[in-house]
């Protein structure tokens, strides 16, 4: 987990892109994924993101994370096909939990969706760094500072208690507390005692950067504050086209 | 009691945290280890009970390898106080708080509640206060305190002491020793040497993920070539006794020197 969600910093065409062409390509790449009802298509999409891994430079990672969610997708598509008893039984199970082929299609289609759609946000924060993002947010789409500061703190603070999580859990095995037990459900039932150190923690941890802004004069902060300009460049004229091309062909896929 | 076997450990497969680590600690020592920022002091004390396994090499808890028995069962012998206390703080009340650790143990009610009473009394707290809104001092206390009162044999201590006032440090070093003296073996890792050598009899210092000094206090502070490479300053009072030299040389303390002057000023 840790570090999955860091910039890298590079040289790539990625990198160089605008940040707002990045934000309209990922999500074109999203809304593509869940518009699309085509395995083949979803598939290719997963391809798709991990060549932008490879263009920047980020490839290993891109890799890891997607065996991350693949891991998180046995679990989904588990769950998914015991819920599905539509369509031609595949491997009839008692108490009519049959698994059907339509089961199968339905969880395979979801479970690439949300690969599809999880793998370009994160990559897109592996290539640009927060400060451009919000910024450009800022300048080009007249986001407020307050807003974009918001959505750039939220995602930064993603590890941050991804780690305090962990170390609350070390602490607690180490009292004896069972979060080494291999079965899920008990140790699900175990986590959520510890959300009250967490919650704590994390107020303390937000009140502080909060008064940390302020100081340095956060409430002064608006669109001319920026110094850097984020122009429109031919590259990123052609990375939108292609983008709102790739929604167009998974609408026109599921017309066929 | 603790057994590392020629150690090797990383987070990640390009650096390497620890290297040929292999030492043992026996029953009822009182060991320190010191050494600069990120030498690898708390991942040392994470493989001493199997929060973390290590990559090459086995280490033991009595004659329990971490590879084969979870950290939850080996909590029983080896209590870990970590460096912040609100990561390990999780209940309403600090008589709560002080029985959580009984919670797996599967004693009877009343000894868990006399003890608890107990160690309430001893350390002086308001059993029924909400232990997150007491000062840091106060918390990092109540942490030990709920290590201490399901006797763990072994106690390992991550900078217990940082960021504590004198009074509330020697509060808590004094705890300490009253364990390791009735025979409960003491780990710490302190980065104040004058209180290494105030409390422990061994010394164990990391540099870059290898031991290169291990001994009694009093030789390992006067080996200049560890100190230098681990950049550690040995305490005051040894640079001074070293400086006089002569009859003050073996000196560790005031109390040494201060004798050694007036049986000067006598003759
Ligand atoms: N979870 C982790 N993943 C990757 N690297 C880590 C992790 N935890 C620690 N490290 C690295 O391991 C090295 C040793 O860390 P460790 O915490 O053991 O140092 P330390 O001696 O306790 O230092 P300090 O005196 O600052 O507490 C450091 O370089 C640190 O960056
Ligand atoms: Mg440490």
């Amino acid at each position: 987990m840790r570090g999955f969600l860091d910039y890298v910093a590079g040289d790539s065409i990625l990198h160089r892109l605008n940040p707002i062409t990045k934000i309209i390509l990922s999500l074109c790449i999203c809304i593509a994924c869940f518009a699309s009802n085509n395995l083949i298509f979803l598939v290719g999409i997963i391809g798709i993101d991990l060549v932008f891994g490879a263009v920047g430079h980020v490839f290993d990672k891109a890799v890891s994370l997607l065996k991350g969610l693949v891991k998180i997708s046995i679990f989904l598509f588990i769950i998914q096909v015991l819920f599905v008893h539509s369509g031609t039984v595949l491997v009839p199970l008692p108490f009519g939990l049959d698994i059907t082929l339509d089961g199968v299609v339905l969880a395979a289609k979801v479970v690439l969706k949300i690969i599809g759609a999880t793998m370009p946000l994160a990559l897109l924060l592996s290539v640009t760094q927060m400060s451009d993002l919000s910024n450009a947010l800022v300048k080009k789409l007249n986001v407020p500072y307050q807003y974009a500061f918001t959505f750039t703190t939220a995602i930064r603070f993603i590890p941050i208690f991804a780690d305090e999580m962990a170390g609350i859990m070390e602490a607690q095995t180490s009292r004896g507390v069972e979060f080494d037990t291999k079965n899920i459900f008990k140790k699900l039932g175990l986590i959520l005692p510890l959300c009250v150190p967490l919650l704590i923690s994390s107020v303390k941890k937000i009140n502080s950067s909060a008064i940390a802004a302020e100081v340095r004069g956060f409430h002064l902060r608006n669109r001319t504050s920026g110094y850097k300009d984020y122009p429109i460049a031919g590259n990123d004229t052609v990375a939108i086209f292609l983008s709102v091309l790739l929604v167009l062909f998974s609408l026109y896929l599921n017309t066929l | 009691m603790i057994t590392f076997k020629d150690v090797s450990f990383s987070y990640t497969p390009t650096v390497t945290i620890l290297r040929d680590v292999d030492f043992s600690i026996e029953r009822g020592e009182f060991v320190a280890i010191v050494g600069s920022n990120g030498a690898g002091k708390s991942t040392m004390l994470r493989l001493m009970n199997g929060l973390l396994k290590p990559g090459v090499g086995e280490v033991f808890v009595d004659d329990l390898s971490t590879h084969t028995n979870k950290t939850s069962k080996l909590a029983k012998r080896v209590g870990l106080l970590f460096q912040n206390p609100d990561r390990q703080i999780c209940c309403n009340t600090i008589a709560e708080e002080i029985a959580f650790g009984f919670k797996n143990l599967e004693l009877p009610q009343e000894e868990i509640d006399a003890t608890v009473a107990d160690i309430i009394e001893d350390f002086g707290f308001d059993g029924a206060r909400d232990p997150f809104s007491v000062s840091r001092g106060e918390r990092q206390k109540i942490a030990l305190a709920s290590i201490i009162a399901v006797a763990p044999e072994i106690i390992i201590l991550d900078e217990p002491t940082t960021g504590l006032d004198y009074r509330e440090c020697i509060h808590i070093m004094d705890k300490v020793t009253a364990l390791n003296e009735t025979g409960t073996t003491i780990i710490m890792v302190c980065h104040d040497m004058e209180l290494v050598l105030d409390y422990a009899k061994r010394v164990i210092v990391v540099a870059a993920g290898q031991i290169i000094a291990d001994g009694n206090a009093h030789e390992v502070f006067r080996d200049t070539f560890a100190m230098q490479t681990a950049s550690l300053l040995p305490p005051q009072i040894i640079e001074l006794a070293t400086e006089l030299g002569g009859q003050f040389e073996q000196a560790d303390t005031v109390e040494q020197i201060v004798d050694i002057v007036k049986a000067r000023k006598a003759v």
